[in-house]
């Protein structure tokens, strides 16, 4: 067992911060998310150059060999700066796709690409009213049918689709200007851009199929949980930067002759934001690290993060607010685009109850429930 | 004992039932569930204003004398209730529900006869500048400064959070008048004409994307006397008057009640088979119920332009919760359609989409939105300091 971040972790975290610091921010947030596209090709390119965008994938593939826990570094980084850049969906979702299916071949086209900055993607795995699905038709593909919500598709240049094939499921990859394909673009609550897509008889050649496993169920499932990590990673990043201006807020806002940070009942509150901050962090690390090992583990971890940190994250905006008062609801102070970010981490990936449903059915086991996080080496 | 309406009472439902259907539009009834902050538009408002006033129920809880119906409070819960059912809009409930009340118990004879026709008509829009950058809670440690000059005062100082500043042509002021002992014994309370010159708004945008307040600017306004409610130095006792009609004045139950039946539809269509979901809605379900027993049980016993008195904040801190927790659950129930935003407002004339497409981008600016209900008119803090005092003696 091995709990401290090491001295490269540690440097990524502080290039991170540092950046982002510096490049984003609350002013920067606000006039990308304003923007008519919603992301900023010259940050893209700036984080292109710092390595980000291939960090989790294997060098052989084009990337820079790092885990889970370099991934959740960066998305805590930029949950603190309000990020809004397509980076969840092009390298943590579609990016995850591709390494986790993808042939020798398509894995390094494609990645390396990435990394390179020259390509973003998105990664439809949600069904609108009519799954999605695909049949045979000679040497090519025929794919019909809704995918809802699909964040990053707006700005994506390659769309990765999951389809029924028979009973099985499978991924497809295709550029996102193709005969048959229609976006609907929107902007969600805290600014990043999705699209709900149609596919009317779109055709794809046979090598449009990401590998060659028969069913890619189990892939999904694990780069869905991977980019829950991901997400209360950068949840955790929006909740510390939440405590810490409460805090500081209250320390210097006078009422009644005395900071408000002198109302007991104020204290108390904050002492409780932070409690919640700590424990969404460690909650955070759990499934980071829980990623990799047999699937209950990553499922109870993962499941129970998401459900965790979505509690404390409704605890901790509300507070925040409340805690600061009329100017806690305006737009003058980044508190809104914070609060804002925290709510679609509740909604995005499954519900905080779903993912209790998730995580009750594996503690229905004693044994599971019984068992502590320190894993024998047999079962790792 | 019982709750059961009187025939009377039955016939009377009817006639506000059958007036509603006739004059509220649908255009008004749009805009409204189309608003996700908490005041209708004026220009939205102001129509069916034009109309209540025709049939006389402007001002159903003003005494007759004053233009009042006469209603039983019996009449005039049925009346909020059906408007709220019928989604009417509502023009600048603080002229009616606090300013009139307010003038009513202090206002000089003169300032009676001018303003409460002029409210009942809709012919002014009234803003409230208590709050100022750095007295909020403490509201007494106020610093806009009133100084004497003759016939006038000379205004000087800064208001913040003014809720339609930019939209009123009247505004009720707390200005300080002597810095002398303590701090509440050198308030008066005036009114002022928005047009003075002097007078600057800057708006402040809410977080939910919303223009509803602002700061006001007073540079050198010359205003005369004639607006001073009371006496000078007065103006504590009567802010405070002011403040349980805004903290429990007007009745909630039908409002939060119109807003908890679209929660009840939403969860039918987006959640129809989750036990957790439909417990967490019958929690708020009992907590509405409560409330609106304790509401209607304190109405009826209400004097017709009587003050709440100090269950107005127990009002208060409880219907803000609840008004929270409905937005709050509906973002639950509907998950990641309500994440959709547009940005424009006001969203009843940026969006042309069909109405429940339109409604879903009302859900997420209102929730936000609705976090301000425990902090404006006084926060829950204070609301449960008061509480402290009126109720438990502590
Ligand atoms: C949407 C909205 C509309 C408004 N409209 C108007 C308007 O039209 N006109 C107007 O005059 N004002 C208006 N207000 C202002 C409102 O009255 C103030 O926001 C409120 O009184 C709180 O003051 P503040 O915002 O300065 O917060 P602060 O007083 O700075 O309080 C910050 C936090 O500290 C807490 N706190 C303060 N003192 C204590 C204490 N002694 N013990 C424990 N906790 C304490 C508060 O409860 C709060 O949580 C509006 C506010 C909002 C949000």
């Amino acid at each position: 067992m091995d709990l401290q971040y090491d001295t490269e972790h540690n440097l990524l975290r502080d290039s991170a911060e540092k950046f982002l610091a510096e490049r984003y921010g609350y002013k920067t947030f606000q006039e990308i998310s304003s923007s008519e596209a919603g992301w900023s090709p010259e940050i893209w390119a700036e984080i292109a150059e710092l390595g980000w965008l291939g960090l989790p994938f294997s060098e052989e593939d084009g990337g820079f060999g790092g885990g889970p826990v370099e991934t959740s570094l960066i998305m805590e980084a930029m949950g603190k700066n309000l990020v809004i850049e397509p980076y969840l969906p092009t390298v943590v979702l579609a990016g995850g796709v591709v390494a986790a299916l993808g042939s020798a071949e398509q894995k390094q086209g494609i990645l390396a690409e990435v990394a390179a900055g020259e390509s973003r993607l998105a990664f439809a795995y949600q069904d609108g009213d009519t799954p999605v699905t695909a049949s045979r038709q000679g040497d090519d593909y025929v794919l019909s049918g809704t995918k809802k919500a699909v964040l990053g598709a707006p700005m994506a240049d390659m769309l990765f689709v999951s389809a029924q094939e028979g009973p099985n499921t499978v991924v497809f990859g295709m550029p996102s200007k193709l005969k048959g394909i229609t976006r609907r673009s929107y902007r969600m609550m805290d600014g990043p851009r999705a699209a709900d897509i149609e596919f009317n008889d779109v055709t794809l050649p046979a090598g449009s199929r990401m590998g060659d496993k028969e069913d890619a169920s189990a892939e999904i499932a694990f780069v869905l949980d991977a980019a829950i990590a991901a997400v209360s990673a950068d949840a955790v990043g929006a909740i510390e930067a939440m405590v810490a201006q409460t805090v500081e807020y209250t320390s210097t806002r006078q009422q009644f002759g005395q900071p408000l940070s002198k109302f007991q009942v104020l204290a108390h509150r904050m002492v409780e934001m932070k409690v919640r901050e700590e424990e969404a962090r460690a909650s955070a690390l759990l499934a980071t690290l829980s990623l990799d090992g047999a699937p209950e583990r990553r499922v109870r971890a993962v499941s129970g993060a998401k459900a965790k940190i979505g509690r404390n994250a409704r605890f901790v905006h509300q507070a925040a607010i409340q805690t600061h008062g009329a100017i806690g609801t305006t737009d003058e102070l980044s508190l809104g685009g914070y609060a804002k970010r925290l709510v679609a981490y509740e909604i995005n990936f499954g519900s905080t109850r779903e993912h209790l449903r998730r995580y009750s059915a594996l503690i229905a086991d004693p044994e599971i429930a019984g068992s502590g996080l320190m894993l024998d080496p047999a079962a790792a | 004992m019982d709750l059961v309406l009187t025939p009377e009472d039955i016939a009377f439902r009817d006639e506000v039932r059958a007036f509603l259907k006739e004059n509220v539009t649908d255009d008004m009834r749009r805009a409204g569930a189309l608003t996700a902050g908490f005041l209708d538009d004026p220009e939205v408002a102001i129509d069916f204003h034009k109309v209540l006033y025709e049939k006389g129920w402007v001002a159903p809880h003003w005494p007759k004398e004053y233009g009042g119906t006469g209603w039983t409070p019996v009449q005039r819960n049925i009346f909020e209730n059906e408007c709220a059912r019928a989604g009417a809009p509502s023009y600048n409930g603080m002229a009616r529900q606090f300013v009139g009340p307010m003038l009513m118990r202090y206002g000089s004879q003169e300032q009676k006869d001018f303003f409460l026709p002029r409210i009942l008509k809709g012919e002014d829009h009234w803003c409230q500048g208590y709050s100022e950058p750095g007295s909020g809670s403490d509201l007494a440690s106020l610093k806009t400064k009133a100084e004497s000059d003759g016939d006038d005062y000379i205004v000087n100082g800064q208001k913040i959070w003014t809720t339609h500043a930019h939209k009123s042509n009247r505004i009720f002021a707390l200005v300080r008048t002597s810095s002398e002992g303590k701090k509440q014994a050198g308030i008066t309370f005036l009114l002022m004409e928005m047009e003075t010159p002097g007078i600057t708004v800057r708006p402040i945008i809410g977080n939910g994307g919303d223009h509803e307040f602002n700061e006001v600017f007073f540079d050198n306004v010359r205003t005369p006397k004639s607006g001073r409610v009371g006496e000078e130095n007065q103006g504590w006792e009567i802010a405070k008057y002011l403040l349980e009609f805004e903290r429990g004045g007007a009745p909630s139950a039908g409002k939060v009640r119109s807003r908890f039946r679209k929660l009840a539809a939403a969860a039918k269509k987006y959640c129809p088979d989750d036990p957790d979901m439909a417990s967490r809605i019958a929690e708020l379900g009992i907590d509405i119920d409560a409330m609106e027993m304790l509401e209607i049980k304190d109405l009826s016993e209400r004097q017709m332009g009587g003050n709440p008195g100090p269950v107005s904040s127990l009002l208060k801190l409880r219907w803000s919760q609840i008004r929270q927790e409905t937005t709050e659950l509906m973002l639950d129930v509907v998950g990641a359609d309500a994440l959709r935003w547009a940005p424009e407002r006001p969203l009843y004339e940026a969006l042309q989409l069909p109405r429940e497409e339109e409604e879903l981008l009302s859900l997420g600016p209102r929730y936000m939105n609705y976090r301000a209900y425990t902090i404006l008119g006084g926060t829950s803090e204070i609301q449960t300091t008061i509480l402290a005092k009126t109720m438990l003696g502590l």
